[in-house]
């Protein structure tokens, strides 16, 4: 009954708690939509990163980032690249030859990564098959095809079906040269990826160092992220010797961002929600003080402080709440409707791809924020509901009720 | 031992310019199933005599007494405690919650106390049929007359079981025929289940009706008959 009496007090006054009603959902809205864009842009930078190279698991040969000479190969890595694609939960393997060397044009020269793949295998672990901005992907013959990004290209001064001469270091301390004709220009987006990383068969690779194939690297693409805990703790229990690592191992900085956006949405939802603090204390100060007389009456009668601090607590309760529930179905009807249709951010492209995302974006909210976010209003009210529930336990019933 | 006992009972307003003395030694003793009016001037002390004997407000000196607890002993929430099951109130207008219907005002009370749902309705409706009320209790408080709200009140002041009613100036807002009804109902109400009324008034025609009147002048008493 006293619920039914707050909610009841809550509708007496129906524009001012409308008002602050309103304004609840439209601070949360606002709050939600704009934590939600960036965990969604906190997400695509991750699928960014794991779809162009780092993939969801990757071995090493332990030591190799330490060192990473040619020789620091996966010992017997075709035969764990078998093993591997047999495990349940993983998608695809890759095995990388990882090379590092110059890449020269007639006008420049410029450090680079040389990835030795197999395109078939290496097409089912990243995208860059997908992001060419010229030729193809390994799908015509020819003699040795390369294809490097478009960053590089344009500090080499090349361009398609130009030539290009790489110098790497090989078995023993020979040095290699070989000229590569390029058959692809990817763009990715990050141009620092794109100027450092260029893509052969490696095929080519050991047919010019002399030497049977080995791989540096196996880039494994589970099926679903949720699995990849599962999968990360058969593989390294399978294979020991080696460096087993996940992407948020070797890229933290990407692992960071992302967890960072869920930092950033609590604190801009806890801003809102310490503003709407004020603005609730204030309608419910309102609400004691034109109360006076009645909850004077209400304590004269014998209704307790703790029942009348209740009554105000949850009056408040209700107050926010209702403007909560109001802003959370919003605000998640608008999330939806745009995770589903994506926010297009290709206006921004050219300022977005320096940060490594993609330019349409969808926005989510993990579901423990959903959680979080009802308990966070109920905080605030009983913060907000303390003054005024202050004030009502502690009118003087007979100053109260006098008539002058 | 009578039912209120009042001792030597003073009040003071210090917080004024000038020190008011409401209430001066009053010693008065009221027994059970009493109809008592106390009658006076504007500013004589009947509100600060109602507010002492109902535990709204703290004497200055002396003290009373109800079925032979000392109210001044209590601590704060023990005296709303004591307020809520040993005292009925009415006041002299807006003494019902105005979102709630009558039958919901009277409940309530009752609620304070933890009577059972069952009990609660069964008293409220009995009890507002008792003040004539039987065809409105399902009406808000602005649906109603202001006699039917007082008489409202004085349900819900006998909903809660007390040993006596205080009222003060029940009757200042209404009309005569209204006044005198609910007096009359008030008096009935005093029979029938031998409630013990002290109420306010300076309304002549009311006084009438009262079986004992206590005349206060500057907060003394200087009649009682
Ligand atoms: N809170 C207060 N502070 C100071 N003086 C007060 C206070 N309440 C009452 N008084 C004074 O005490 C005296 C008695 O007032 P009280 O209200 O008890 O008289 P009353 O007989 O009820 O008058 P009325 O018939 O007008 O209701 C008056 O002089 C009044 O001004
Ligand atoms: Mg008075």
């Amino acid at each position: 009954m006293i619920a039914s009496l707050a909610w009841k007090n809550v509708w007496r006054n129906k524009k001012r708690s409308l008002i602050i009603i309103f304004a609840t959902a439209l601070g949360l809205w606002g709050s939600l939509l704009a934590g939600a864009i960036w965990m969604g842009w906190g997400e695509s930078m991750v699928n960014t990163a794991i779809a162009r190279d780092l993939s969801h698991i990757q071995i090493h040969r332990k030591g190799y980032f330490q060192n990473k000479e040619v020789e620091n190969y996966i010992p017997n890595g075709f035969n764990i690249l078998g093993e591997l694609s047999r495990i349940p939960g993983i998608k695809a393997v890759s095995g990388r030859t990882l090379v590092e060397g110059m890449a020269a044009s007639p006008t420049s020269t410029f450090g680079v990564k040389i990835v030795g793949i197999v395109p078939s295998q290496a097409k089912k672990v990243t995208d860059i098959y997908n992001r060419l901005t010229a030729g193809n992907y390994f799908a015509g013959g020819g003699r040795n095809p390369i294809v490097i990004g478009k960053k590089l290209a344009d500090r080499l001064g090349l361009k398609l079906h130009s030539k290009i001469v790489l110098s790497f270091q090989g078995f023993g301390s020979s040095l290699n040269y070989a000229a590569f004709r390029i058959i692809g220009i990817y763009k990715t987006d990050s141009s620092i990826f794109d100027q450092s990383n260029v893509f052969v068969r490696q095929s080519d690779l050991f047919r010019i160092l002399g030497h049977t194939p080995v791989i540096h690297e196996i880039a494994i693409r589970v099926q679903s992220s949720q699995i990849m805990p599962q999968v990360y703790n058969i593989v390294q229990e399978k294979y020991t010797h080696l460096d087993v690592q996940t992407w948020e191992e070797i890229a933290p900085e990407v692992a960071f961002t992302s967890a960072a956006m869920e930092s950033f949405t609590y604190i801009f939802i806890g801003i809102i929600l310490f503003a709407l603090l004020f603005g609730i204390t204030n309608t419910m100060l309102m609400a004691v003080m034109e109360r006076v007389r009645e909850l004077g009456v209400l304590i004269a009668v014998g209704m307790t402080k703790g029942k009348v601090f209740t009554m105000i607590l949850l009056e408040t309760i209700i107050l926010s709440i209702t403007g909560g529930v109001a802003g959370i179905v919003i605000g998640g009807l608008t999330i939806s409707y745009f995770s589903r249709t994506g926010i297009d951010l290709s206006a921004l492209a050219s300022s977005m791809e320096t940060f490594g995302t993609s330019t349409s974006l969808r926005p989510f909210l993990p579901l423990d924020m959903y959680i979080a976010l009802p308990v966070m209003i109920i905080i605030t009210a009983i913060f907000s509901a303390v003054l005024p529930a202050w004030k009502a336990i502690n009118i003087q019933p007979s100053a109260a009720i006098r008539t002058y | 031992m009578p039912l209120i006992e009042l001792h030597s009972l003073s009040k003071v307003y210090d917080d004024t310019a000038f020190p008011v003395h409401a209430v001066k030694k009053i010693n008065l003793q009221i027994e059970k199933g009493e109809f008592t009016a106390i009658v006076g001037p504007s500013g004589s002390g009947k509100t600060t005599l109602l507010n002492l004997i109902g535990g709204l407000d703290k004497p200055t000196e002396g003290s009373v007494s109800i079925e032979g607890v000392d109210i001044s002993t209590l601590k704060s929430s023990e005296l709303t405690n004591f307020r809520l099951h040993h005292i009925g109130f009415v006041f002299q207008a807006y003494n019902l919650i105005p979102v709630f219907t009558a039958r919901e005002n009277v409940e309530f009370i009752m609620l304070l106390q933890n009577v059972s749902k069952a009990e609660r309705e069964k008293r409220a409706i009995e009890l507002l049929e008792a003040v004539g009320l039987g065809d409105r209790i399902n009406s808000r408080p602005s649906q109603l007359s202001g006699g039917q709200q007082q008489r409202v009140a004085v349900a819900r002041a006998l909903a809660s079981r007390p040993n006596f009613v205080l009222a003060d100036e029940p009757t200042a807002n209404l009309d005569s025929s209204a006044a005198e009804s609910l007096l009359d109902m008030m008096a009935q109400l005093n029979k029938d289940y031998e409630m013990t009324f002290v109420f306010s008034t300076h309304d002549p025609r009311v006084i009438q009706r009262a079986r004992r009147v206590v005349i206060l002048q500057d907060g003394a008493v200087i009649s009682d008959a």
